[in-house]
């Protein structure tokens, strides 16, 4: 719910030295509403996360470029539904391993938050089907497998010792198809086998 | 209607959700003919005063078919009609005897690939689209064991089943759920694979 | 109490159709400071006791009014409605079985709802309230995928 508005500069004008106004529309509301930190400004996109954040409003945004005393049309965004067009970022997913096992802890990815102070949202209370795709490569047998799960805690058992694993993870929420971001790769080995060690020597 | 004839014998073929129509071609010596399909479901012909809608593959169509899965989208009777152009000539509609239904679709059982990455049972299944899910029952082969199901939402991707312990074969089975019509296919061929037992270490 | 009447069905089609109208039709709604369905307090505020009738009643709304009022020229965007209405027929037909089982009850809450939404529809000429009604089928269709899951209670 972290919500960027981005634009091109105008055609044949990158380099020039333009500046961008940016105002915003609440669906169903009576005006168009100035965004005082995207006045006159240089960059290309403008933070809407705050004036966007109830996701279950709809809302236009508008941005139009002055250049010396040239000042362009305002160029308008369609309708923008936070609730099915944000795109459902990767859990924190953390792994620890043994001999023959890797457990996989995962954090359900936090709505966007005004102020770090606010006390988070997880993603879950939006969405409550919320569910991961866990990904996990083998890279000794060169085999990759996924498995779907709910809940935040699972652990991978009857692991080959001393191979190195690569997982991630992606959120997604069944019903209208919402983007997915997965997560970072993470590779991990597993310990080695002291009884087999012993047993070898 | 010009002198051309019109299609005969129309017939729609579905399996797995794929529906074609398809009826007997118009042969004129020497010329080449083209057909234009149009549906109507239910909708229209109940709130729509009957209009009838150009398929969305087939207007026009080169042979004597049609992929109309596009366009039968909705769990309710739709007629379907043909007509054949020759030049400026355009022969009368045919239109299907009894409305189509996609609920009459054949549903086949899914392609199935059992296969294990050391003591991991993983399947794969056949890839047949957004619309369809699996139901997986896999069992360990030994008396008393009992039959486990996992649904599996995506084909067309490894999938981890279980964990298997050595000593006995883990047999999977698997059918598809077509959501759309709440309706499953038969099962697969039932695929076994087995784990050999590891050496138990050495007692110290 | 009776089993809650939910509509078991797979709504990914509908809303892929939605996705190919959606620039279109919002495009053409040019009253951006009016709604029909999408005020907070209408759609937001329904208890879980009065889902299916106002589902069945909006299901009405579309079938009766919108689809019907609304012309459409283009082919592509014709098919893409006509899948709409065709699956909201099905819909209808499988709460017009659970009104039969009486498991559909209309509270006054639910033809409230209703009611709100009949009037934002009759502020505006017809083609305009039409156009606007499609162009919030989202709305409608993601509170259905909300409040028809067998988890939501």
């Amino acid at each position: 719910m972290k919500n960027v508005l981005q634009w091109n500069p105008p055609e044949g004008l990158q380099e020039a030295e333009v500046t961008y106004t940016v105002q915003y529309f609440i669906y169903g509301q009576k005006k168009w509403l100035n965004k005082s930190e995207c006045r006159n400004i240089k960059r290309t996109y403008c933070d809407l996360s705050a004036e966007t954040s109830d996701y279950e409003h709809q809302y236009y945004a508008k941005v139009k470029a002055v250049w010396g005393t040239n000042c362009s049309k305002w160029a308008e965004t369609g309708r923008f539904y936070p609730f099915l067009e944000t795109r459902i970022g990767p859990p924190e997913v953390v792994l620890t391993t043994d001999v023959k096992s890797i457990s996989i802890v995962l954090t359900a990815p936090e709505k966007w938050r005004r102020n770090p102070e606010d006390s988070p949202v997880f993603i879950q209370q939006i969405y409550s089907n919320l569910k991961y795709n866990v990904t996990v490569y083998n890279t000794k047998s060169n085999r990759t497998w996924s498995q779907c799960v709910t809940n935040h805690t699972l652990v991978l058992t009857w692991l080959e010792p001393n191979t190195l694993y690569c997982v991630h993870v992606e959120s997604f929420v069944p019903g209208p198809s919402r983007r997915a971001q997965p997560s970072e790769k993470q590779c991990v080995r597993t310990l080695k086998d002291q009884a087999s060690e012993f047993k070898v020597k | 209607a010009g002198a051309l004839a019109a299609p005969q014998n129309l017939s729609v073929h579905s399996t797995n959700l794929k529906h074609l129509l398809r009826w007997s071609p118009v042969v004129v010596p020497g010329g080449t003919v083209s057909y234009s399909v149009e549906y109507q479901g239910e909708y229209e012909s109940l709130y729509a005063s009957h209009i009838w809608i150009p398929s969305s593959r087939c207007s026009p169509a080169v042979g004597p078919e049609c992929d109309v899965t596009d366009d039968i989208t909705a769990n309710v009777q739709y007629n379907l009609r043909v007509r054949a152009t020759l030049g400026s000539q355009t022969s009368a509609w045919s239109t299907l005897e009894h409305p189509f239904h996609r609920n009459s679709t054949i549903l086949t059982p899914p392609g199935l690939d059992v296969t294990k990455d050391g003591f991991h049972l993983v399947i794969e299944l056949e890839d047949l689209g957004p619309q369809f899910e699996f139901l997986v029952f896999y069992w360990r082969r030994e008396s008393g064991a009992k039959e486990q199901v996992k649904t599996v939402r995506r084909g067309g991707i490894p999938v981890h089943l279980e964990t298997m312990e050595p000593g006995a074969p883990y047999c999977v089975k698997a059918q598809t759920f077509a959501k759309a019509i709440g309706r499953h296919s038969a099962f697969s061929q039932a695929d076994c694979v087995e784990v050999q037992g590891e050496a138990l270490p050495l007692a110290l | 109490g009776l089993r809650r009447c939910l509509i078991s069905m797979d709504m990914h089609h509908i809303e892929q159709s939605f996705q190919g109208i959606k620039r279109a039709v919002q495009a053409k709604d040019t009253f951006q400071n009016v709604t029909i369905l999408s005020k907070s307090e209408t759609l937001q505020s329904i208890k879980p006791l009065d889902v299916c009738c106002v589902t069945k009643n909006l299901l009405t709304f579309y079938m009766d009014r919108v689809f019907k009022d609304h012309q459409e020229p283009n082919p592509q965007i014709l098919r893409k409605i006509s899948s709409i209405a065709n699956s909201f027929l099905y819909m209808q037909k499988t709460l017009q079985q659970c009104q039969e089982q009486r498991r559909c009850h209309c509270r006054q809450e639910a033809i409230n709802v209703t009611t709100v939404i009949h009037d934002n529809y009759d502020q505006l000429e017809v083609r305009s309230a039409a156009v606007k009604s499609l162009g919030e089928l989202d709305v409608f269709l993601a509170w259905i995928d909300k409040n028809h899951q067998e988890t939501s209670a």
